[in-house]
């Protein structure tokens, strides 16, 4: 569906408070306050638009959002929400450190260390420290065809350092030649976009494409749907030139294995539901390649949720939001994992190293009976 | 208790402002779930309506003292009571869709925020109904019900956010209408916080009967519950994309097609103005004529008769059958009627009932207003029973232009005076169309209602200022003269121009 941005100024006149979006705001949800929901927030833009100066509850307000773009996807008058939110935070960020401090040690981190958690970037590497097989060539080989992006989620977070070793290990089990940026791997940059700094993001954009380049490989894939959705649609915006390498998200880079049957899963007699991540599904419209690699699997069952696709709930895990308010993201993640336990399976699988945290925090705390996955790693224990 | 009214307004609210104490039981009890920040209540003093902030601080106290969220019908009883313990105004919000601020306070007060009450609560499958929690949303419902098996009746509009006690509160006119009555007819309970605290279980036999809260625009209780008839899920939807050469085949057309059989489940139309309005926002259709969208759903069967006889009259009213595939593209945005405030940025407008036997002479007449007053009015509705559509008719403004917005306003009262030359009446009253109650309902008719609101609401606590009385600068005397001196200057302005 086509949407419009046509500054804050215009679009929030345009704006027609009819409240499709604050329907299915999961943040509206998790709150309940008009203030809290994107109805609330175009109010919040209109007064910026009109260039009033905006208090610090004015910014926690914008701040508690996941740019999940459920309510792009319903709003009548066709805003491009998403945008509008990336421009509010920009007029925050641009009158003041009011944005930074309720992010600002994220801030710091990718500043200092081109990465979300602030760790050397050696540590990039440890997820290869207990790889079940030996795979060579695994950082920065020259000629590889495929590069495989890791995201700061999967190469730093312990939680999901399973995610790149099941990757890694599925492609060099299909023989596909791939390499990794090693240590030399950036933060794709939307945690930057998401503080408004789109000049920052646009530098960390053109040392990773450049690091891509040197190797000379013609595909990139991305396991982290908010990396894939920065590589594909943000960067050709950011740097007005389009990026010359195939951008692939895992999920459709396993379908196309599994369709060459260059991957043979062994049956799994289980039933199992589906998250689709708000940057690969709504915000970047892929929902059946990953649900193709979940029904290639001989005796799986794939039970959907209530609300899944375009109109699937969000787990709380973006737009920097587990940074400013991480109450929040639970909140939210305990909404979707209720769903999730209405289908009755004993397993979730999600393509999103994000989700797959915030989701199986939530499945921890609640001592639910579920066993949350992302994609690679179930993939990969069925071959 | 933080207020930032200015002396005139702390002059008005004197009888909703009690001492922070009596405010401070409500916050011990609904903890989190209450609120007196000025920057929350902030978010409350609004609909869809766009209101210039002076003419709104001229006419009412829109910004209320709190805000609460209950969750439960006993939640708002407690609620309803404390507000006539102490006589503070009481305004009952959910979605706050409308534009005639039903769910504004002009006050001050308690607004009481109903998205707490949200959720299917059962389905009888014997009896073929349900019974949700009023702030349930009909899009949500639709959706719940659609996976068990089911689907509502009607619905309205703008379904994906307009809440079930919503529509209750106002007419219940919508898609689905035609084939299945009005929402009046589909009531079998209602849970109402009746202004004294009681909790009323209200039926038809009931004493109020049910009937009286609906229509009633929260101004004689707060619904927190409904009970209401559905059906199976139809087992197909056929929606058809028809184009005539004018009005008035377009009226024939629609009059024949709202009473054969089997009944179409829904039957859209918009004048050639809303084509270019639609087209000037970047929607544009396959063509520039008036057009109709009809939908046929239920067996397979009957949804083929209805497309043969459709057929027929489409053929015998000179109209065309557009593409297939963008008739269902238009049935499937029948939500997003919206989409054209994208040419404006506002949009003013009217929103009636209208006898179809007369809109093809309401659209000359349009068309004539439209001419004169340089305009582009763009006409919209849907038929909601076999001889009555519920009609919008809307045109394109900015409201961030003081003057040329605050001329367009009057063109909205020019609008009602051409629909009410054909027969039509305003669709909700509230605060803002309070001015045509004489000519909204018949003189019996507004004295029942002015009966029911003083044996219900005797203090006038619940929702005041909304459908019985005008404000003073809004009665009938002032309102006209003003409003046509304003459109004579429009009028004269947009020549000028």
């Amino acid at each position: 569906m086509k949407s419009f941005n046509l500054g804050l100024d215009q679009e929030t006149l345009i704006c027609a408070r009819c409240g499709y979006c604050q329907a299915v705001c999961p943040v509206y949800a998790a709150l309940g306050w008009e203030s809290t929901g994107p109805r609330g927030r175009i109010a919040i833009a209109r007064q910026a638009a009109q260039g009033a100066s905006l208090a610090a509850e004015h910014a926690r307000r914008v701040y508690q959002c996941t740019l999940c773009g459920h309510c792009r996807a319903v709003c009548p008058t066709r805003i491009d929400t998403c945008d509008l939110w990336l421009d509010l935070r920009g007029h925050l960020t641009a009158n003041g450190s009011l944005a930074r401090w309720q992010v600002g040690k994220l801030y710091h981190n990718l500043i200092s260390q081109h990465n979300i958690t602030g760790d050397v970037p050696e540590n990039r590497l440890l997820w290869q420290q207990n790889l079940e097989t030996e795979i060579e060539g695994l950082n920065l080989q020259p000629g590889a065809r495929v590069v495989y992006f890791l995201g700061c989620v999967a190469g730093l977070y312990p939680q999901t350092q399973g995610i790149p070793q099941a990757l890694s290990q599925i492609l060099a089990k299909a023989h596909v030649p791939f390499t990794t940026l090693g240590s030399a791997e950036e933060c794709c940059g939307f945690p930057l976009l998401g503080m408004g700094l789109e000049n920052a993001a646009a530098d960390f954009a053109r040392r990773n494409i450049a690091r891509v380049r040197e190797i000379g490989a013609s595909i990139l894939v991305a396991a982290c749907p908010s990396c894939y959705h920065t590589w594909r649609d943000v960067y050709p915006r950011l740097l007005s030139e389009p990026v010359d390498l195939q951008i692939k998200h895992a999920s459709e880079f396993l379908a196309e294995l599994l369709t060459e049957r260059r991957l043979n899963p062994q049956p799994q007699e289980m039933r199992v539901t589906y998250h689709d991540p708000c940057d690969l599904g709504r915000n970047s419209g892929i929902y059946d390649p990953p649900r193709q690699v979940l029904q290639t699997i001989p005796g799986l069952e794939l039970v959907e949720m209530a609300e899944n696709r375009e109109h699937a709930l969000c787990c709380g895990g973006g737009g920097n939001m587990e940074v400013a308010d991480p109450d929040l993201v639970a909140a939210i993640a305990r909404r979707r994992l209720a769903q999730a336990l209405e289908t009755g399976v004993s397993f979730l699988v999600t393509p999103c190293q994000q989700c797959k945290r915030t989701l199986a925090n939530a499945a921890r705390v609640e001592r639910a009976r579920l066993k949350v996955l992302d994609l690679n790693e179930f993939v990969w224990r069925a071959l | 208790m933080v207020l930032s009214a200015g002396r005139k307004e702390q002059k008005e609210i004197a009888v909703s402002q009690e001492p922070d104490l009596q405010f401070a039981e409500l916050a011990a009890t609904f903890g989190e779930r209450y609120t007196e920040s000025e920057f929350e209540r902030a978010f409350y003093r609004r609909d869809l309506a766009a209101v210039p902030r002076w003419l709104e601080r001229m006419l009412a106290r829109t910004l209320p003292d709190a805000v609460a969220r209950p969750r439960n019908a006993e939640e708002v009883a407690e609620l309803v009571r404390y507000a006539r313990a102490h006589y503070l105004p009481i305004v009952p919000r959910a979605a706050a869709t409308t534009v005639y601020w039903n769910s504004v306070p002009t006050r001050g007060g308690l607004v009481v925020d109903l998205n707490g009450l949200r959720g299917l609560v059962s389905l009888d499958e014997e009896r073929l109904t349900a019974t949700v929690q009023s702030a349930t949303r009909w899009g949500e419902l639709e959706a719940a019900l659609n996976r068990r098996g089911y689907a509502t009746l009607a619905y309205p509009s703008s379904a994906p956010s307009a809440t079930v006690g919503g529509w209750v509160s106002m007419e219940g006119h919508g898609i689905g209408s035609l084939k299945y009555g009005s929402l009046t007819q589909q009531l079998k309970r209602l849970r109402v916080v009746l202004p004294s605290g009681e909790i009323l279980s209200a039926t038809p036999e009931s004493s109020p009967p049910l009937s009286w809260f609906v229509q009633a625009e929260g101004t004689l209780g707060i619904v927190t519950q409904v009970e209401m008839v559905i059906r199976a899920k139809p087992e197909t939807v056929a929606s058809h994309l028809l184009a005539f050469p004018n009005p008035t085949t377009l009226q024939r057309a629609v009059v024949a097609l709202a009473t054969v059989t089997p009944t179409p489940f829904n039957i859209h139309f918009s004048d050639a103005a809303h084509l270019r309005l639609l087209q000037n926002a970047g929607f544009a259709l396959p063509t520039e004529k008036p057009i109709g969208l009809v939908t046929f759903d239920g067996s397979v069967s009957q949804v083929a008769a209805g497309t043969q006889t459709l057929k027929h009259i489409v053929a015998s009213c000179d109209g065309e059958t557009l593409d297939g595939s963008r008739a269902n593209l238009e049935w499937v945005e029948r939500f997003a009627s919206l989409r054209v405030k994208r040419a404006g940025p506002t949009l003013l407008g009217a929103e009636m009932w209208l006898p179809l036997e007369r809109l093809a002479d309401y659209l000359a007449a349009l068309a004539r207003l439209a001419n004169a007053q340089r305009a582009l009015i763009a006409t919209y509705g849907t038929v909601v029973a076999p001889k009555m559509a519920m009609v919008m008719s809307v045109f394109p403004s900015d409201e961030s232009r003081v003057i040329g917005y605050v001329l367009d306003l009057s063109l909205t009262k020019k609008i009602y005076d051409v629909a009410f030359r054909y027969g039509g009446r305003p669709y909700g009253i509230g605060f803002w169309n309070a001015p045509y109650l004489r000519r909204a309902f018949a003189p019996q008719q507004a004295a029942e209602r002015f009966a029911r609101k003083r044996q219900l609401d005797p203090l006038n606590i619940m929702n005041p200022d909304k459908a019985y009385k005008t404000a003073l600068l809004l009665s009938p005397v002032f309102f006209n003269l003003g409003m046509d001196t304003l459109a004579r200057a429009r009028r004269a302005w947009s020549v000028m121009r």
